[in-house]
């Protein structure tokens, strides 16, 4: 009796429409399964669908409102690739994201007085040196006591965000306010926008930048080269005299640093003062959109922008149907679940196992 | 007086310590099973969310507690399902499937929490906790008695769930089979038994036990429901078995030690001392780590833990 009655088998060559039909079926399969959930609360599915299309794409302003929501997923999701492609399971970018824009308000406050490019660049420069530090502290944590990354980055995860509310209820709460949030940044320290009378702002110019930079740094350095070869054969790489501490150190400071960037950017360019808001989950998903872009700094750009709209969409969802728009959250998880499976299905073929062995 | 107030402050803590222990336990108990059959499960603050959500909902429709919990298991058991199925059938990387768990129930209770339970007026939804059954005579003991022994029968069941546990693993024909799998899986199946059944078993039951530590988090000691309830515990009960050297006893004694904590930052806040608070919420996330960097604590550690076992290679 064999418990697992289907056997995969690696085929010979994937080919493009192959590959595609999988792809489909992922989308096809999260569509039904979401549709179904919604339907669990008495809503209308394909009601809520079309409203979250409309309200993702349609009109200039919705798309940009998709473009803002998206650049803090460019950046986790770059810092993702980073870490992934070194086989780093960093998942500290939520804790990251907070520490930087906590390091970024702190700048905002010391460098007050001083010219507005100095300030905004010593504010951004500050903003990555704070999640880089609690990247490091985590690499170096693993280095040196082998404690596994995976848990001591979720554990700061929560660590971080309890020094957040406690920083917001204390510290740089205004004398007099009610609310768990700081005074508003100060006006020199803010990105610029980059539309007139919207919300786009100078943090997606940043998300871009990085997002180059990740790709030279993958493709064309000799960092790149080790990171990709660690992330393969840690063994054999430390033979070839790539070190693993270094390794570990270098990739979750430039991992950490651009989660670090991600809060700077949410803190600068979208809510202008400290709130418990700031992360929102794009820690978390920009992990899921760094996988489905395929651990390349172009798939992650285009997996943000969509998922970004789904966040988007969900707004106009929630006010035209009723259905909450946390659903998204949801629907973003059940994307890797059948996305894994699709990858996983273009690569193989499955075979139905008759003996038993 | 100040010695009486004193003596109750520290009864107080430590029985305040049991009940917070007892989710921690199950779900660390859960988990072990699952580790020690070789299948890293990080999903269980996922599934510990949804036993807590579901728990509450069903018990704030039927009425029924033991229905509430039941549904929490069976709800939990599911995702775990899901989790058996991508890391053991198809192989995958067992962190990221966890992970995708864990943002599903989040996205998920926090979707059913708005659209089902509605606020009538002003007054949130809520329900009765889970009723205190002191066991007679034991609950008279000094001491001890307020302790250990006077608490809902789920507090119970989490500390019996430890022998019973170990008794298992050390003394029976499949608790060796089970410690084999995480070592050596080849072994099991050389023997012409199925790994993989045996390691959805543990899976599946490793599922139940974190949907019963959730269902505990809301019906056993709340009367609401809020998004995001079980606030990192299940990630605890992760550490709480490497912490715990994989061995029962030591995984009662590590979660009892993070109940501690979170018992004393409780009364911290209640007494009034004016300390911040929010610094020994943290507390208990920063003490995993320290614990984390003892590198003795790792002798035990299932060799293929976290390998998807495959018969060609």
């Amino acid at each position: 009796m064999n418990w697992a009655k289907i056997r995969l088998e690696r085929r010979d060559e994937v080919t493009w429409a192959w590959r595609l039909f999988c792809f489909l079926v992922a989308i096809l399969g999260t569509l039904l399964v979401t549709g179904v959930l919604i339907s669990t609360a008495g809503k209308e599915p394909i009601e809520a669908f079309k409203e979250l299309f409309i309200g993702a794409f349609f009109g200039i302003d919705s798309i940009v409102e998709t473009l803002v929501r998206a650049t803090p997923l460019i950046l986790t999701g770059l810092a993702a690739v980073v870490a992934f492609r070194a086989k780093i399971w960093s998942i500290g970018q939520e804790g990251q994201l907070v520490l930087g824009a906590i390091a970024a308000y702190w700048a905002s406050i010391v460098f007050e007085g001083l010219p507005r490019i100095i300030v905004l660049s010593g504010v951004i420069c500050l903003g990555f040196v704070g999640g880089a530090l609690l990247g490091v502290f985590c690499g170096w944590l693993k280095a040196r006591y082998r404690v596994d990354e995976i848990i001591s980055t979720v554990m700061f995860n929560y660590a971080i965000f309890y020094l957040l509310t406690y920083l917001l209820s204390g510290p740089w709460q205004p004398p007099g306010d009610f609310y768990v949030q700081s005074a508003p940044v100060i006006e020199k320290a803010l990105l610029p926008n980059l539309l007139q009378d919207t919300r786009l702002h100078g943090g997606l110019f940043i998300a871009i930048v990085v997002a180059i930079i990740v790709y030279i740094l993958i493709k064309r350095t000799a960092l790149g080269y080790e990171i990709r070869a660690f992330g393969s054969n840690p063994i054999a790489s430390s033979f070839k005299g790539i070190k693993p501490t270094r390794m570990l150190v270098v990739v979750m400071l430039i991992s950490g640093g651009i989660a670090g960037l991600a809060g700077t950017s949410e803190l600068l360019g979208v809510h202008g003062r400290l709130n418990t808001d700031i992360a929102a989950g794009a820690g978390y998903t920009g992990i899921i959109v760094a996988l489905i872009g395929g651990l390349t700094p172009l798939g992650t750009v285009i997996a943000a922008v969509l998922f970004g709209a789904m966040v988007n969409g969900g707004f106009m969802m929630q006010v035209v149907t009723g259905v909450p728009k946390s659903m998204v959250f949801a629907m973003q998880a059940i994307t890797l679940l059948f996305f894994l499976c699709s990858t996983l299905m273009s690569q193989y073929r499955i075979k139905r196992v008759t003996e038993d062995v | 007086m100040s010695e009486f107030f004193t003596e109750t402050i520290v009864i107080s803590i430590l029985a305040a310590m049991v009940r917070i222990g007892a989710p921690l336990i199950l779900a660390a108990i859960g988990e072990l099973i699952a580790e020690r059959a070789g299948v890293i499960n990080l999903g269980v603050e996922g599934m510990m969310l949804m036993g807590c959500f579901l728990g509450f909902f069903v018990t704030f429709e039927t009425g029924s507690i033991l229905a509430g919990i039941g549904a929490a298991m069976v709800g939990a058991m599911l995702m775990s399902l899901i989790m058996a199925f991508m890391a053991i059938t198809l192989r995958l990387e067992q962190f990221v499937t966890g992970l995708a768990l864990n943002l599903l129930a989040s996205g998920l209770t926090l979707f059913w929490f708005r659209s089902l339970l509605k606020t009538i007026g002003s007054t949130q939804p809520n329900i009765d906790l889970l009723e205190k059954a002191p066991i007679p005579f034991l609950s008279d003991i000094p001491y001890l008695g307020i302790i250990v022994f006077s608490h809902n029968w789920l507090v119970y069941l989490a500390i019996l769930s430890v022998p019973i546990c170990s008794f298992f693993l050390y003394k029976t024909k499949y608790g060796l089979e089970l410690r084999c799998l995480g070592e050596n899986p080849r072994a099991i199946d050389m023997k012409g038994l199925s790994v993989a059944k045996r390691q959805y078993l543990a899976v599946l039951f490793g599922g139940m036990m974190a949907g019963l530590a959730g269902a505990f988090i809301s019906v056993g000691s709340s009367i609401r429901f809020v998004p995001e309830m079980t606030a990192g515990r299940g990630w605890l009960a992760i550490v709480i078995v490497i912490a715990g050297n994989w061995q029962p006893k030591w995984i009662l004694v590590a979660a009892l030690v993070f109940a501690f904590l979170e018992a004393f930052q409780m009364h911290v806040q209640a007494v009034g001392i004016n300390f911040p608070y929010q610094i020994l919420l943290a507390l208990p996330y920063v003490v995993a780590v320290i614990a984390l960097m003892h590198r003795r604590a790792r002798s035990r550690a299932p060799a293929s833990l976290g390998v998807a076992y495959s018969r060609g290679s």
